[in-house]
């Protein structure tokens, strides 16, 4: 019998675990041109903001050891462009969408939530209050417990289907902010977003990212996402985790689900092989047969922890 | 939306063209025969010491569109290690990537202006127009570099039949000074005749060459170069402002611009 890829999130059926990360697949068009979009459990757009946002000066970004960090500065088209010209060609694609919402003051999230909530094709909606390279919101709603459940139940109020709390790692204790959007309705978790970090140019001095700082992302932050989200799997919280760091083959997404995961987001890996969920999707069928496992539901939090 | 192949591939020749030059030549590489003068290639090397692909300008295919060749000069840590790989070596690569430059008349002459490791575009563009039925007296190839070691294949560019202006800043080779020269003087000793330049090198080459088409009202384009993460328009690592406001993905909207479209 062929192991069964499915799993459930929040009342929602995927056809695999494997989803893309937040700006890391635009609006799904370009991804469509290296493989059918329906081998993805589902596709995460990048963060739609009320406004269209141009994003921070070049240089965005710079390779790290086993990584590399970012300061795109959500450079996105904007709500009313994303439902006029993105969510048509969304509507034809046969994956689940879920859309990454970000902004700078409350009421922007509420308003893009409610703009969204009458897109159909919106399977889903990503709160990303972890982004670290915006002046203001983003990363501060998330880091503080009263904020984070303030605005995932503002979120919840006006979006009628699951709503996911993308987690920031920059925080004290993550499992203290999940426990908060918890409290304030998450229907599930995203875990981790990227790590603070910068890098300098020796020569000029100068950093290498014109926003000075930016997000860490790819192999190097795999074993922090996983700790993190093993923890918030042990802490007791009931919504289902969406595992991201590094992942970059099958290997890392058993990891990620024996810690707890029940589904994963491909980030980085995609700028390094876009055809890496695919690949994924395979390697992982053949892994739960040589394992004799029947659906990959069963390695979920299956860890034997010493 | 244009189908990219990722695909894996092997060298199958290796050339040390001179100093820090090399051409590789990869096969077998499904869609090289749809790659076109502008468009590049993305290159993921064996080898964690990177993360990000490389990309590179295809300076030819073969005619049975079966091999990809590059060109490339070793200035980081990825040429390092691609320098590095032998005949035989296995690699990953994105093809086709880019727009393309736009293919002239027939009636016009053609200005291509290579700089440095820009020329290979130049060398692809000029061996397809060729193909094309462009008469070869109404191509002309400039090509500027430090010294006799920075002008490549040069056998291989005379071969094509085409006006070929080699030029050093030591004088070591061609004429002596800035490639911008012999370039002004063809475009003022022309005589009515319709011109169209092609430029692909180092940003203050391109700054000149855009002024000489500004001076003199002769319509072109630019191939520019950014750091790339993913190459085919997802990351938005490599943007450009553009004059109008706003920025360009380097990898999807370009590499190849306008005269005036991009800041510099």
């Amino acid at each position: 019998m062929t192991p069964d890829l499915k799993v459930q999130l929040a009342g929602i059926e995927f056809a695999n675990p494997i989803m893309t990360a937040s700006g890391c697949c635009g609006y799904g068009e370009e991804l469509a041109g290296v493989f059918p979009l329906s081998k993805l459990g589902a596709l995460v757009t990048k963060s739609i903001t009320l406004k269209p946002r141009l994003g921070h000066p070049p240089p965005r970004t710079a390779e790290t050891a086993s990584g590399m960090l970012n300061a795109i500065g959500l450079a996105n088209v904007g709500i009313d462009q994303f439902v006029a010209e993105k969510v048509p060609f969304l509507a034809t694609q046969k994956t689940r969408i879920i859309v990454n919402v970000a902004g700078s003051k409350l009421q922007e999230y509420i308003e893009v939530a409610t703009r969204l909530d009458d897109c159909e094709v919106v399977d889903m909606i990503e709160l990303n209050i972890s982004c670290p390279n915006v002046d203001e919101g983003g990363m501060e709603f998330g880091a503080d417990p009263k904020m984070t459940e303030k605005s995932v139940a503002a979120v919840k109020k006006v979006f009628s289907r699951p709503v996911i709390a993308k987690l920031s790692p920059n925080v004290t204790s993550i499992v203290q902010i999940a426990q908060a959007a918890e409290q304030g309705g998450a229907d599930a978790f995203s875990i981790i977003n990227s790590l603070v970090g910068t890098s300098i140019d020796i020569e000029t001095r100068r950093p290498r990212l014109t926003n000075n700082r930016g997000g860490l992302t790819g192999p190097a932050i795999k074993p922090v996402a996983l700790a993190m989200v093993d923890a918030v799997y042990r802490s007791g919280c009931r919504p289902p985790i969406i595992g991201i760091g590094g992942i970059a083959d099958y290997r890392d997404v058993v990891e990620f689900m024996l810690c707890g995961a029940s589904a994963v987001q491909i980030g980085t890996a995609l700028f390094i092989a876009p055809d890496t969920p695919v690949k994924i999707a395979r390697d992982l069928k053949a892994y739960l047969k040589r394992t004799k496992l029947q659906s990959v539901t069963e390695l979920i939090g299956k860890v034997k922890r010493y | 939306m244009s189908k990219i192949a990722c695909q894996d591939t092997l060298i199958t020749k290796k050339r040390h063209l001179s100093q820090d030059y090399f051409s590789l030549t990869f096969s077998p590489v499904s869609r090289a025969n749809r790659c076109v003068p502008g468009q590049f290639i993305h290159l993921l090397l064996p080898s964690t010491d990177v993360t990000f692909r490389r990309a590179f300008s295809v300076a030819s295919v073969s005619e049975d569109g079966n091999e990809l060749e590059i060109i490339f000069r070793v200035v980081g840590r990825g040429t390092t290690l691609l320098a590095g790989l032998a005949k035989g070596d296995r690699v990953n690569i994105l093809v086709p990537l880019g727009n393309r430059f736009t293919i002239p008349r027939k009636n016009e002459r053609v200005l291509l202006i290579g700089g440095g490791i820009g020329f290979p575009p130049m060398m692809f563009l000029a061996s397809r127009l060729l193909a094309k039925g462009h008469p070869a007296d109404k191509i002309e190839f400039f090509y500027g570099g430090r010294s006799k070691d920075d002008i490549l294949e040069r056998t291989r560019i005379k071969k094509l039949g085409v006006r070929f202006h080699p030029v050093t800043e030591d004088g070591s080779f061609g004429e002596k000074g800035l490639v911008t020269q012999p370039v002004e003087r063809v475009i003022s000793e022309a005589t009515g005749e319709k011109m169209r330049m092609y430029a692909c090198g180092p940003e203050p080459m391109l700054k000149a060459v855009e002024a000489l088409g500004v001076k003199y009202g002769i319509p072109g384009e630019i191939s520019v170069e950014a750091p790339m993460p993913c190459g085919f328009g997802v990351c938005l690592g490599c943007v450009l402002p553009l004059k109008a406001g706003g920025y360009t993905r380097v990898c999807t909207d370009g590499p190849v611009y306008p005269f005036g479209e991009v800041v510099l």
